[in-house]
């Protein structure tokens, strides 16, 4: 019945109930859920609206969906769901450089936006691992970060208005320059909990004069997780300040030849950005940092192949490692930068005390970390102990004065950890919060809250 | 106004704090809520018997200059907060009109926007976690010290900017900027036909200023004497190595804009950028009314270039202050005396909102205030809006009448 009214709404061809097609769509970058009732690929907002509105009358959830990279669970569906897969509605809507912004719609993919405005000398500055595939839109659904947000701020930053279809259907704006409560801000890492986005205003930053890359190397991991918090502590904010260690370094040359020094334990990948005058400084002052941390090595990247070359080798980290094991897992946890030593320590000890292996690239600079945990899933003992790894991670993070998701959201993966950084009383307005935008439910519901949690009035 | 039985509530501890809003909410009691009143300007009056003052909640609780974060009581100053962090060369973008007064959470509250932001980020972007007293008196917090976090969902963005009308802010740490090397500030007279030139040869510039405003009037505040001249005031920060260069890229753009001498304040140019933001809510006796809005320079100035004409047969003094880069325009209308003001107040407010119709009213102290449309037109979503104070605040306890959809005008 559904099938048939969305059918009429949207046209055949937009409306996927075969189950050779539903299958892709039990899945995201970390999870599985149930085979959907139906995928739905609407061409506009009024069909987002009319999707909507026939879900809610067959008292059927709604799963928003971009390219399905996420890493958390948050697009996937529950049994008979209808996904809303925002792929067809990937345009740029209108470009205006003078004011450095853009309209979009959600499934426009991360990297085409900065291609599409770079002959403005405009880019679009979150910039997450897979840009290449992920979109806005999901972007905007797990305020996700990137790099180069170590500079230039997460997702957040970046919305300064949105289109949304609310649960009933209807549409609603939002803008950080008007007057009232900031929903923009509130509605930006919703995970499709708190309505539809279907279009965004988007900030655009300029190109900077000058860009450069360097990489340093290190003989340990601690001197190089002190190295960043030494660069972060002289006043240096480098656009981006990302760690790699040597399992990570290996995966990275077997595959991509990225030029890091097998040799070494760990490297930095740093890069900032503005006038040519204050690189030569800032490089001046980098290399004596990492010199005075016992750095092995200090390169820079004299060209732009040169500079490609080294991020492709961290762009495609979590691929290489692919070569090294049958399956991983990628976690995300943050903590306040000084404490990287203690948390790398700490995540090597989660893992290896579950007899597994890891290899770490992150966001150092942000003190956002990402260990890969290796394991095969076939073997239960290992996807046992991963689960256990993963969970001594999250509370060392907490210990640490960090938290449980730094970039990738809570999704379905975290919904049960989320009581261990927030207590009721501090979940009580959050749940608040989704009750006005999502009374219903039926907006991608068992994702963020854990199981039974309500707010205060209605306990 | 405060009632001559106004209870005063001023804690010092965050027990002190739940528990007098707990009281407030069991006996369905309103509060008004403040920090330093600074901008006590913008919205309604509350009507309340209850004074909540959070300047006596102060202290920085936590500050880690390596991890480029501060967390902070909601009545610590602007200057405690700023005088801590200087001393390590640390900056955040809270540029808001009398910081020895104002505090973080006032500050934060009424979601004010300083000149800084198209550089250093608003306000939204540095605060990484809240503290909240919520109207039942529960203590909640949202995000933490470190700064990138999606864990839940991003609550404080929706406390910024809420006049304590969802929640009474009890502490906010915000991530920190490093201070650039230097400081310079170019002041110049600003011809009436160099004005759209001069923002567009500004916003142009690759090495943007940090601030560049354009100011008509404001002379006394500003300048400590009278005067009739318009005037731009440029702030560059950059490092050592580059401020020339900046020096000379501005004076070129300037140049361009027909304006060919600037005076170069090199001694604490802050101070003279502080002296405008302090201008901006500055009352003429209570005979004046300010308004602001946010937007685009361009289509602002033209608009600032209409309101003479369109108030001509008011015989009205105008003073403005557009900001070049991030659009917010600044207009203070005021009158020869209080009484003539009085019988043109309505008027007034009603051709700047033909004109601008979502200019707030951000500073008045003429007793018929509150009859001006304080919070110009609607907001989009306004009726979400609504929903979401029902559902924080279902008593209607905190700050009732300050903001929108309590304001007795609309």
């Amino acid at each position: 019945m559904i099938r048939e009214r969305l059918s009429d709404a949207l046209g055949a061809g937009s409306v996927l109930y075969a189950p050779e097609d539903l299958a892709v769509y039990r899945f995201d970058g970390y999870a599985t859920g149930a085979t959907p009732g139906v995928v739905v690929l609407p061409q506009n907002t009024r069909e987002v609206c009319a999707v909507m509105k026939i879900a809610r009358d067959c008292g059927v959830p709604v799963v928003a969906r971009g390219a399905g990279t996420g890493l958390c669970g948050g697009a996937t569906p529950g049994p008979d769901a209808v996904v809303i897969s925002f792929a067809r509605m990937n345009r740029i809507l209108e470009l205006d450089v003078a004011h450095q912004r853009v309209r979009v719609q959600p499934g426009l993919v991360n990297l085409e936006l900065s291609t599409n405005v770079a002959h403005n000398q405009l880019f679009y500055a979150p910039d997450p691992a897979s840009q290449r595939s992920c979109t806005i839109g999901g972007n905007i659904g797990t305020n996700a970060g990137g790099p180069h947000c170590l500079a230039y701020g997460t997702t957040t930053s970046h919305v300064l208005g949105l289109e949304v279809v609310d649960e009933f259907g209807d549409i609603f704006h939002t803008h950080i320059d008007d007057i009232g409560y900031d929903l923009t801000g509130a509605l930006v890492g919703g995970e499709g909990t708190l309505g539809l986005v279907t279009s965004a205003w988007l900030r655009l930053t300029r190109t900077p004069p000058a860009v450069r890359v360097w990489l340093a190397s290190f003989n340990d991991i601690e001197s190089a997780s002190e190295t960043v918090s030494a660069i972060i502590r002289s006043g240096i904010v480098p656009t981006a300040l990302e760690m790699m260690d040597a399992t990570i370094i290996a995966a990275v040359e077997a595959v991509y030849h990225a030029g890091y020094p097998t040799n070494a334990a760990a490297v930095l990948l740093i890069e900032n950005a503005g006038f040519e005058e204050d690189m030569q400084q800032c490089e001046a002052d980098l290399a004596r940092i990492c010199r005075d941390h016992s750095a092995l090595s200090w390169r820079v990247a004299t060209s732009q192949q040169e500079r490609d070359a080294l991020w492709l080798g961290r762009k495609s980290a979590a691929g290489a490692i692919g070569s090294l094991s049958p399956n991983y897992y990628i976690q995300d946890v943050t903590v306040p930068r000084s404490k990287l030593p203690q948390a790398l320590r700490a995540v090597e000890h989660a893992v290896h005390a579950n007899g597994l292996r890891v290899g770490n690239v992150f966001h150092a600079g942000d003190g956002n970390l990402h260990p890969l945990i290796m394991y095969d899933k076939r073997n239960a003992r290992e996807v046992a102990a991963v689960v256990d790894a993963g969970t001594e991670i999250l509370t060392t993070a907490i210990a640490l004065g960090g938290t449980i998701s730094g970039e990738h959201g809570i999704g379905s993966e975290k919904r049960e950890t989320l009581g261990l950084v927030y207590s009721e009383d501090d979940l009580d307005p959050m749940l608040r919060l989704r009750n006005v935008f999502n009374a219903s439910g039926y907006l991608n519901p068992e994702k963020i809250f854990p199981r039974g949690a309500r707010c205060a009035e209605v306990q | 106004m405060s009632a001559p039985h106004t209870m005063r509530f001023n804690p010092a501890s965050r027990e002190e704090l739940c528990a007098i809003i707990e009281d407030a909410h069991s006996h369905n009691q309103a509060l008004r809520i403040s920090g330093g009143a600074t901008l006590k300007g913008i919205g309604g009056d509350v009507v309340a018997h209850r004074d909540l003052s959070l300047c006596t909640f102060t202290g920085i609780e936590e500050f880690e200059p390596g991890d480029l974060t501060i967390g902070a009581r909601a009545g610590t100053t602007l200057t405690e907060l700023s005088e801590t962090l200087g001393a390590y060369r640390l900056t955040t973008p809270l540029d808001a009109p009398q910081p020895r007064i104002a505090t973080l959470g006032g500050t934060l509250a009424s979601g004010w926007l300083g000149p800084r932001r198209h550089r250093l980020g608003r306000s939204r972007d540095a605060v990484i976690g809240t503290e909240i007293v919520l109207a039942n008196g529960r203590l909640a917090k949202s995000g933490g010290m470190v700064v990138k976090n999606v864990t839940g969902y991003d609550l404080s963005k929706l406390y910024i900017g809420s006049f304590g009308t969802l929640g009474v802010l009890a502490r906010a740490n915000l991530k920190l900027t490093p201070l650039p090397q230097c400081g310079r500030g170019l002041l110049a007279r600003l011809p009436e036909l160099s004005r759209g030139r001069a923002i567009e040869r500004m916003r142009g510039l690759a090495s943007q200023a940090t601030a560049a405003l354009i100011i008509d009037g404001f002379h006394r505040e500003i300048d400590g004497e009278d005067g009739t001249d318009g005037r731009i005031f440029v702030l560059i920060e950059s490092s050592q190595t580059t401020l020339e260069l900046h020096t000379r890229d501005t004076r070129s753009a300037l140049g361009q804009a027909g304006i060919p001498e600037a005076h170069i304040i090199d001694h604490l140019p802050v101070h003279q950028l502080q002296r405008i933001i302090d201008a901006v809510i500055t009352n003429v006796g209570e005979r004046s009314v300010t308004y602001r809005v946010l937007g685009d320079p361009l289509e602002h100035r033209l608009a600032r270039d209409q309101i003479p004409t369109t108030l001509q047969h008011l015989d009205l003094k105008t003073e403005a202050i557009l900001d070049v880069f991030n659009g917010d325009l600044f207009l203070r209308i005021s009158d020869r005396d209080a009484r003539a003001f009085a019988s043109k107040l309505a008027e007034l407010d009603d051709r700047i909102h033909d004109l601008l119709p979502r200019a707030i009213v951000i500073a008045c102290a003429h007793p018929l205030r509150e009859q001006l449309n304080l919070w110009g037109k609607h907001p989009l979503a306004f009726e979400k809006m609504l929903q979401l104070k029902s559902a924080f605040d279902p008593k209607n306890i905190l700050n009732p009448g300050r903001f929108l959809g309590n304001s007795q005008r609309v």
